[in-house]
């Protein structure tokens, strides 16, 4: 749930409209005495991240002990402030970021979309389809919706130096970037996938808003097939490098092929099956990991805001996979108490990898218009598991 | 309390520029001062809102007009928010979150409770929803299962004699009507070995939640007298009338709902490795239902033929045609307790109730 704050693309931009305290760069840079564009300065800002895991360790398990007394009612507020320490810990330029959802809003919304869920579950196992059936269909056709609901509540409960973030994605392009593009992507499959991902991160960035500076994705569509061809390739050859010892394992011990053996075979069979779901757990953990990393770097390197900040990644995917699989390991082993360390640990090293370049101070950003939207989308992200974000 | 100035910054809500600002904290109300835009102003306490703490962030003061000031120095704040009474339940939780014998105390508290909802709340829970749930419900389970299983290839029609099968039919009315609890009993014969030796469910006999109960022919041949037989047709009675096989399936889901919530998530790297020890679990669960079943059973055959010995038999003979299996591994995820301990179980029933 927390492995980044997904939703803080720190990309802030400007305002066309002109500072009444003199320090305002406009949209387009300033035209010097002799009527050339004066060359623009550029400031690198790092981004800093301040979480601790000690400090967050604590916040972790009283939520989760107030979550199990409260039989769940306390969720919204562990998930609300979970997040309120992890944006409250990114600075930019001496100035954090803050969420600040309503936990109530997202209570109701949890209680609609999980009794839902809970009615279909119990639908499908008593084969009752007439329940299921529309119940999977209404999902299906709302989800693009319900992630767009989802990007307008996780940006407008943004706040960065006492602005909002705002997502002005419209429906259509919401049933285009996530209904169509994900419809094809399911037939084409690993041919339409990575035009899908290119679709969703431009609808994505491309209406964030910060006061009324307009996001904007420079990105393009063929690096996204490079990330997805490399990520096949190597699950190809890790496969195969993982396959062939585990084969050899199971046929060593068929070879052993004498009765009195028997449970020498038990045993070899029993490591060579969990010796493959081990590795298949590992596989899955790289290949997903490596995509989402390499994805993240893309993004972060071909977005900007509102024609004066862009942002840099410096963090070096590969390194981040290797986070996310040590991480996903000493959560497992933990029994899941590393999970805040683990937590701490791989949002320190992406934001630390951060860098915002900015033709204009920050702190000449001007509000746009405020509006409230429903928690609704955001509680069914997070309990039917829709990916968005980064 | 009263009186000192807190340094912060402060924002307009209008442009994302910071100024220098000061906060005086008073009984009524607060006054912001902020000397660049010569900005003073006293607000009342219902037009100031302060946001819970949270560790290691600044802490926010956020006025009616969309402005807001923020400041490191949470002492201050924190004492005008308790005198005030603002986020009372909030700041308890700050108070646990700050402390590590809080943190432990929790993390105690959450390890008992889940453990003790995987032990005792969760079979509880499913008993009783199993024990609710319509009758109509019920049946469908067993038309919607017989049909899986007559499609494939685990068992096909009997190659008893009519004679013997009216005589099977005839004994088990006997048991549904010790066995009660108004359920549409149902015995159904049927070969288990359809396609040839080895093949099918073989030696076998299995209850369906609505009171259909299915025995195969080899079980049959298997057994030396038909009190054997009726000894495990009891057993079967006793899964139907504690509802066994719906609690289990309520129970398979609660599984997947804890390990949803205590991983976070429905499909990843941690939810397959939560599957095996969710596995284990669910044979636990089914253990105690078997042991439950040869209770009702043992009752059954002790009040007809004042010993368990018929059902100790069969259970044996079951076993030896299975293969001496050594103990393994595989004990471990076996649904069934093992036959030396369901025998065990019986003879000390038969002790209990002959003395």
């Amino acid at each position: 749930m927390t492995d980044l704050p997904a939703a803080t693309p720190p990309t802030p931009a400007d305002d066309p409209t002109g500072s009444p305290y003199g320090r305002h760069v406009g949209l387009r840079p300033a035209l010097d005495a002799a009527g050339t564009p004066a060359t623009p300065t550029v400031t690198e800002y790092p981004v800093s991240f301040t979480g601790r895991a000690d400090e967050y360790f604590r916040i972790w398990i009283v939520n989760v002990a107030l979550t199990i007394v409260t039989l769940g009612v306390y969720l919204p507020w562990a998930r609300v402030r979970t997040r309120q320490y992890f944006y409250g810990h990114v600075w930019v330029d001496g100035q954090n970021f803050e969420y600040r959802a309503n936990p109530v809003a997202l209570l109701r919304g949890y209680v609609l979309v999980g009794t839902l869920f809970l009615g279909y579950t119990l639908s499908t196992q008593f084969q009752k389809y007439w329940i299921a059936v529309p119940l999977l269909l209404a999902y299906v056709l709302l989800y693009p919706w319900l992630v767009r609901q989802s990007l307008r509540f996780q940006a407008a409960n943004t706040v960065h130096r006492g602005l909002r973030f705002r997502f002005s994605g419209t429906v259509k392009a919401a049933y285009v970037a996530y209904g169509a593009a994900n419809i094809l992507a399911s037939i084409g499959g690993i041919f339409a996938l990575p035009w899908a991902w290119f679709m969703q991160r431009r609808y994505q960035l491309d209406h964030v808003e910060y006061g009324t500076a307009r996001g904007h994705f420079r990105g393009d569509v063929a690096p996204f097939y490079v990330i997805a061809v490399t990520a096949v390739g190597i699950g190809i050859g890790l496969a195969i490098a993982v396959a062939l010892p585990v084969t050899a394992v199971l046929f060593g011990t068929s070879a052993l092929d004498s009765g009195s053996l028997d449970d020498l075979k038990t045993t070899g069979l029993l490591a060579g099956i969990i010796a493959a779901y081990v590795a298949f757990i590992l596989l899955y953990t790289v290949l997903w990991q490596y995509v989402r990393a390499a994805t993240m770097a893309y993004v972060l390197n071909h977005a900007e805001l509102g024609g004066v900040v862009r942002t840099r990644a410096t963090f070096r995917p590969w390194r981040l996979v290797w986070i996310g699989v040590t991480n996903a390991l000493a959560t497992v082993v933990t029994l899941g108490l590393a999970t805040p360390w683990a937590a701490i640990r791989r949002t320190k090293y992406v934001m630390e990898g951060v860098q915002v370049r900015a033709i204009a101070p920050l702190d000449d950003f001007a509000a746009g218009s405020a509006e409230r939207p429903s928690a609704l989308g955001e509680a069914a992200t997070e309990l039917l598991d829709i990916q968005v974000g980064f | 309390m009263t009186g000192d100035a807190v340094p912060g910054v402060y924002f307009d809500g209008r442009r994302s520029r910071d100024y220098p600002a000061t906060l005086t904290l008073g009984e009524q109300g607060v006054t912001l001062s902020v000397p660049d835009l010569g900005l003073t102003r006293v607000w009342s306490a219902a037009d100031v809102s302060v946001d819970p703490a949270i560790p290691g962030v600044r802490r926010v003061v956020k006025f009616s007009d969309g402005g807001r000031y923020e400041t490191a120095q949470d002492a201050a704040l924190s004492a005008w928010e308790r005198h005030t009474g603002r986020n009372r339940a909030l700041s308890g939780v700050r108070w646990l979150e700050s402390r590590w014998t809080a943190a432990l105390g929790a993390l105690v508290l959450a390890v008992l409770a889940v453990a003790a909802f995987i032990a005792f709340g969760l079979p509880a829970l499913a008993q009783q929803a199993a024990a609710v749930t319509p009758r109509s419900v019920l049946a469908a389970f067993d038309r919607e299962t017989l049909k899986v299983l007559s499609s494939g290839d685990y068992v096909g029609p009997t190659r008893l004699s009519a004679e013997r099968q009216a005589q099977l039919h005839r004994e088990f009315r006997d048991v549904a009507v010790w066995a009660g609890g108004g359920y549409p009993y149902t015995l159904l014969l049927r070969n288990g070995e359809p396609g040839g030796e080895g093949s099918g469910i073989g030696a076998n006999a299995f209850a369906l939640p609505g009171g259909t109960v299915v025995m195969t022919d080899q079980l049959v041949a298997l057994a030396r007298s038909d009190r054997e037989l009726m000894g495990v047709l009891a057993h079967e009675t006793g899964h139907v009338t504690h509802r066994h096989g719906l609690a289990g399936v309520y129970q398979g889901l609660g599984l997947t709902l804890v390990s949803t919530v205590l991983t976070g998530d429905l499909v990843s790297a941690s939810t397959f490795a939560a599957a095996v020890p969710a596995a284990l679990l669910r044979g636990g669960y089914s253990r105690a239902a078997e042991t439950q079943a040869d209770e009702v059973a043992g009752h059954y055959m002790l009040q007809r033929y004042a010993s368990t010995r018929p059902l100790q038999d069969i259970l044996a003979r079951l076993e030896s045609q299975d293969g001496d299996e050594s103990p393994s591994v595989f004990d471990l995820l076996r649904s069934h307790p093992g036959t030396p301990q369901r025998i065990e179980h019986l003879k000390a029933m038969q002790r209990a109730a002959l003395p």
